[in-house]
């Protein structure tokens, strides 16, 4: 497995992101964002290439775990939104 | 508006030559259609007489969790494709169903640091529990007729135990000391001769503290009695190694680590091996212990779900902590008279059971509808009854009926612990002004020197 670039993690990482924003559910959604910002920083020492390549290849799979839910979540969102994304 | 949709839809699926002149349906319809939309309004939800503009924040993760995405996702196609019965031998489909289910085994298995032949599927920890007390007493019934248990137990060990006591088996139920946790000495003490089984459960479901199992497991060891632990609210939230417990059988359910409902395993020890009836007799599954098909998507669910919580446990245990203290400060620091119930130091951070002194319960509870808690366990919150595991502690009357549970998880945020704090002490607030107890404490009176008539 090739070491990823600095460019390719900044990737994923965005992609992430971007696809927690995807779920319409409050809860996931925020879990989806802390916890990719938790595992990028937890991940940040890391030296050894073929422990950074197994990060990386988990961060893809988590990725496209996160695409695929977010479109089952949107296809069954309820109406109504949590409390918590209702602006007072 | 919407007769007139439904009558041109009609006019478009129906032939002119059948219907020739069609009029607009009766208002009457349109209101039918009306009413069985529940969630028209856009401004909120109205159920049960209650109006809130938005799902309320969930906070009750005792009762049950969410299912994770990634769960899910892991599940969806055993819903789709791979439907097989995992106990055909014949083709491919009962072929990767089998292999789905031996892969969830090993998850669930490793994750309570057992082997994958020693653990059954059930339909969760009612039945675990019902197979568990019932199961080994009915096989050993010649030689033990004894069960220990506790007062704080879950309702379906309680019931099977009384279940047994009516077939004339004896059951001894330890008390509990105040902080919930039971004497290990009066443990001791109870077991007889002819003591076939020693129950306990590892995480309480309603106050969240964690008996000492280790302890507890040498003692049964000791004396060679097999022991049975309830740890459907321990499962991923406490590190669990069922050598270093010693226990013979566990009771896990998926329910609770964010896995789907309806799914659940039992934890039989092979060496020494522990033996049971069977609850459920047919065609031989589950080696004979719970006959029935294995349900291949929740258990693969539950595999996936276990598999998760060890990778995760550490940082959701983090999380979950941070955001119990938030709550606990936040409450305590605006609120006098906030006792938690059961031990501080030996708990779960995720359960957190407050008492709010001269509050009525059940009126903060209906105060309190953005908020989805409980005042104890989800089995006996239709009852106006204070829980049975409080009294067991002894709390006092007016502090078990003012008790509400607090359940934090994974999925919870920084905000909605803010948002919970500010609405319940908006409304402890709101209770107590108008509560004549708390003005007669404010004025210095002791109110448990009161004299109240009896009626």
């Amino acid at each position: 497995m090739a070491t990823p670039s600095r460019t390719e993690i900044i990737s994923l990482f965005r992609s992430l992101l971007r696809s927690a924003r995807q779920f319409p559910d409050y809860n996931i959604r925020e879990y989806t964002k802390r916890r990719t910002i938790d595992s990028f920083r937890h991940n940040k020492t890391l030296s050894d290439p073929s422990s950074i390549a197994a990060a990386f290849s988990d961060g893809q799979s988590q990725l496209q775990v996160a695409r695929r839910q977010s479109v089952v979540y949107s296809l069954y969102a309820p109406k109504i939104k949590s409390i918590m994304d209702v602006k007072p | 508006m919407a007769s007139k949709i439904i009558a041109s839809t009609l006019r478009r699926s129906l032939s002119p030559k059948l219907l020739p002149h069609i009029r607009p349906l009766s208002t009457a319809t349109a209101a039918v259609a009306a009413v069985a939309e529940p969630y028209d309004e856009t401004a909120g939800i109205s159920m049960k007489g209650v109006k809130i503009s938005g799902r309320p924040l969930y906070l009750d993760m005792q009762a049950t969790s969410p299912v994770d995405p990634r769960v899910l996702d892991a599940m969806l196609p055993y819903f789709v494709s791979r439907y097989g019965n995992p106990h055909s031998r014949t083709h491919l489909y009962g072929w990767e169903s089998d292999e789905a289910v031996e892969a969830a085994r090993a998850q669930v298995a490793s994750l309570i640091n057992a082997s994958p032949k020693e653990i059954v599927f059930t339909s969760g920890a009612t039945e675990c529990n019902n197979i568990s007390v019932k199961g080994v007493m009915h096989f050993y019934k010649e030689k033990k007729r004894h069960v220990i248990t506790t007062q704080t137990e879950h309702k379906c060990v309680l019931d099977s135990c009384r279940h047994l006591q009516q077939e004339g088996f004896d059951v001894t139920y330890l008390t509990v000391k105040p902080d919930g946790l039971i004497d290990l000495n009066e443990l001791r003490s109870a077991i007889r001769k002819d003591t076939g089984l020693v129950s306990v459960m590892a995480v309480n479901n309603e106050i969240g503290v964690i008996q000492p199992m280790e302890e507890i497991g040498e003692i049964c060891k000791e004396f060679n009695i097999p022991f049975h632990t309830d740890a459907a609210q321990a499962l991923g939230k406490i590190p669990i190694d069922v050598n270093k417990w010693n226990v013979s059988l566990m009771s896990l359910s998926g329910h609770k680590v964010y896995g789907p409902k309806g799914v659940g395993a039992l934890y039989m020890r092979r060496r020494p091996r522990i033996r049971v009836e069977p609850q459920m007799n047919g065609g031989g599954q589950e080696r004979g212990i719970r006959s029935g098909t294995v349900p291949t998507p929740l258990v693969v669910g539950m595999g996936a779900a276990c598999e998760l919580a060890m990778k995760e446990m550490e940082y959701d245990e983090i999380w979950v902590t941070k955001l119990k203290d938030r709550l606990l400060d936040g409450i305590r620091g605006r609120l006098d008279g906030v006792v938690v119930n059961g031990s501080t130091e030996r708990r779960y951070a995720g359960n957190l059971n407050i008492s709010f002194a001269y509050v009525e319960g059940e009126s903060l509870l209906m105060g309190l509808k953005e908020v989805a808690v409980s005042s104890g366990s989800a089995c006996t919150s239709a009852s106006l009854e204070p829980s049975y595991v409080l009294r067991a502690l002894g709390v006092d009357e007016d502090m078990a009926h003012t008790s509400i549970r607090f359940g934090i998880g994974r999925f919870t945020t920084e905000e909605e612990i803010d948002k919970a704090v500010e609405l319940t002490v908006n409304q402890v607030e709101k209770l107590r002004e108008m509560s004549p107890l708390y003005e007669m404490v404010k004025e210095g009176i002791d109110i448990k020197s009161i004299q109240w008539s009896q009626h």
